[in-house]
């Protein structure tokens, strides 16, 4: 660390969220520096959308705080842009229409949004579909469309919600390094949730393991890779470590929380239900 | 020769919505799959060779088993010359398609902002629901012969029941529509720190838009029975009533032409919303 004690951007402090008597996050904390990107990894349904949506401002914490630029967050604020797992393009607008939608609902005419959004839209290459409806579009168009409305707002912090997550891994990988070019030109501080261990590694600074019920942080992990980072980072020796470690940290805890030796029933998770598992309640 | 044009879609009756997005699956689509990939041309000769069967079958039936004054199509065709260029029938016409686009159009303003609130607004929806659902349920016309006596034998009745026969499909559809809107648009909206009425004009709005055409659908037929009743009961001036008077006074033939046109408006405007709606919601299909 060069600079002494930077200010963090985002700051969770003990953050407790129920849904009723039911606690999904137990004691969080964490802190996200200006320029930092954090991976949030974790057993599904462990609470890192919710996580999210705290500091998107869209879930007050039952206890502890989330704060932004030193700002308590008490409903969405100013700056913070989120990237949906399902886009959450507006069907009815076209890619003109939601790149511009931040700007816009900040009060922007349309014509003075207009040079900022060709220049995002562009910059995440799709020029010519500005005015194609989200229907038109392949899922990978979509989020392309989804991070440039995020981006125009030129936020302070940005959400990732495990955003492409509903994508086919080719294009995955290829939005994956996209969006580490486009970090690159303006670091913004990001919280990045998935549940791929390798794109954790290949986003985040910092990596925080979510586990238990409720989740708390298991354990912080420094990924130690410099950047800019690009494809060959997959192929380092430092990667194939963390990589490892956070395999075996998350299989553990996923273990832990099932019955005894269901390690196994863990590798089966994916296999479709045959009629032999009916006998009792089966895996969840 | 099979019928290919009505997909097994056209006959689920389902909503008013599902009904509307069924009538555009039977357009010809460029992804159309194979089957169903006949030509405009193919289609509308089936619809033709249909209509003449129709046609023959009410003509031939009338002339085997009906006494003379029953109407027939080879009398109906003659009268349309006449009726189409009675002043009486045209001035009527007009006032009752006239009154009826007026009543939808108030019926949409007034359905729309009452369902959304109602989609909206979890505690109005409670305390509504069951009043609009057993307005929705009851038989609007039998309010005929009291709106006649509150608005007198004018046609102010026939717009107060057009309007209220009008309103409510709307607003039944629009509230499930706002209802039912994905929580994620609105997540979005709140995001970008959208303000109330933007999320209330910008999401819920135009998602509710697909709900709102199907109550239009709906809307139209009972606009349409509302405004005849209406003329029956009231005897007002309009394309009900002369269709009444024609009947009364043996000039059945040309109640049937007027009848006709009703149906031929209705077909119209129809077509005309399912025109609006691919031109200026593209995304509706696909939403």
């Amino acid at each position: 660390m060069t600079e002494s004690a930077p200010e963090a951007m985002i700051r969770i402090d003990r953050l407790t969220k129920r849904y009723g008597e039911r606690a999904v996050l137990q004691d969080v904390s964490f802190d996200v520096a200006p320029g930092e990107i954090v991976s949030v990894v974790g057993p599904s349904g462990c609470g890192k959308t919710t996580l999210l949506r705290s500091i998107a401002g869209l879930a007050p914490p039952s206890e502890g705080s989330v704060s932004i630029a030193g700002r308590e967050v008490t409903e969405p604020a100013e700056g913070v842009a989120v990237v949906f797992q399902h886009f959450g393009l507006f069907p009815w607008k076209t890619v003109f229409g939601n790149v511009a939608y931040g700007l816009t609902v900040a009060g922007m005419r349309r014509k003075d949004a207009e040079p900022r959004v060709r220049q995002l839209i562009s910059l995440v290459g799709l020029e010519g579909f500005e005015k194609s409806y989200p229907y038109q579009l392949s899922g990978g168009m979509q989020q392309r469309a989804g991070l440039a409305r995020a981006l125009a707002i030129e936020p302070r912090v940005l959400v990732m919600d495990e955003p492409f997550a509903s994508l086919d891994a080719q294009t995955r990988d290829l939005l994956q390094l996209e969006l580490l070019r486009i970090w690159e030109q303006r670091p913004t501080a990001m919280v990045f949730v998935t549940h791929s261990i390798d794109e954790a590694v290949l986003m985040g600074d910092r990596i925080v393991i979510l586990s238990g019920r409720p989740s708390h942080v298991h354990d912080i992990v420094d990924v130690g890779i410099g950047r800019p980072r690009g494809r060959e980072v997959v192929d380092s020796e430092r990667f194939r470590v963390v990589r490892d470690y956070l395999w075996t940290v998350v299989m553990s805890n996923g273990a832990g929380q099932s019955r005894p030796g269901s390690a196994d029933e863990v590798t089966r998770a994916g296999d479709p239900p045959s009629a032999e598992s009916a006998e009792g309640p089966g895996p969840i | 020769m099979s019928l290919p044009a009505q997909p097994p879609a056209a006959a689920a009756a389902g909503t008013a919505a599902r009904g509307l997005r069924a009538a555009r699956a039977r357009q010809p689509r460029a992804d159309g799959e194979p089957q169903h990939a006949h030509s405009r041309g193919q289609i509308m000769a089936v619809r033709v060779i249909a209509g003449m069967v129709i046609l023959a079958i009410w003509q031939f039936g009338a002339m085997a088993f009906a006494p003379a004054y029953i109407p027939r199509p080879s009398r109906t065709i003659t009268q349309i010359p006449g009726v189409l260029s009675d002043q009486q029938f045209l001035s009527g016409t007009a006032s009752t398609l006239l009154a009826i686009l007026e009543g939808l159009l108030i019926a949409v303003v007034i359905g729309t902002v009452i369902g959304l609130i109602m989609g909206r607004l979890r505690d109005v929806d409670r305390a509504l629901r069951l009043y609009v659902n057993s307005f929705y349920a009851m038989p609007i016309v039998a309010l005929v012969p009291l709106l006649t006596v509150w608005f007198g034998y004018t046609p102010n009745a026939r717009l107060a029941i057009i309007v209220i026969e009008a309103t409510l499909p709307i607003v039944f559809n629009v509230a499930e529509g706002a209802r039912s809107i994905s929580g994620s648009y609105e997540d979005v909206a709140r995001t970008y720190r959208a303000p109330w009425w933007r999320v209330w004009t910008g999401v819920a709005l135009p998602a509710s838009l697909p709900y709102l055409l199907g109550g239009l659908d709906l809307a139209i037929g009972r606009a349409l029975i509302g405004a005849v009743v209406a003329e029956f009961i009231a005897g007002l001036n309009g394309i009900g009533y002369y269709i009444l008077f024609n009947v009364r006074s043996f000039h059945q033939d040309d109640a049937v032409v007027a009848v006709c046109v009703l149906i031929a408006f209705a077909l119209v405007l129809r077509a005309l919303i399912n025109l609006a709606v691919r031109r200026g919601l593209p995304w509706y299909r696909a939403a």
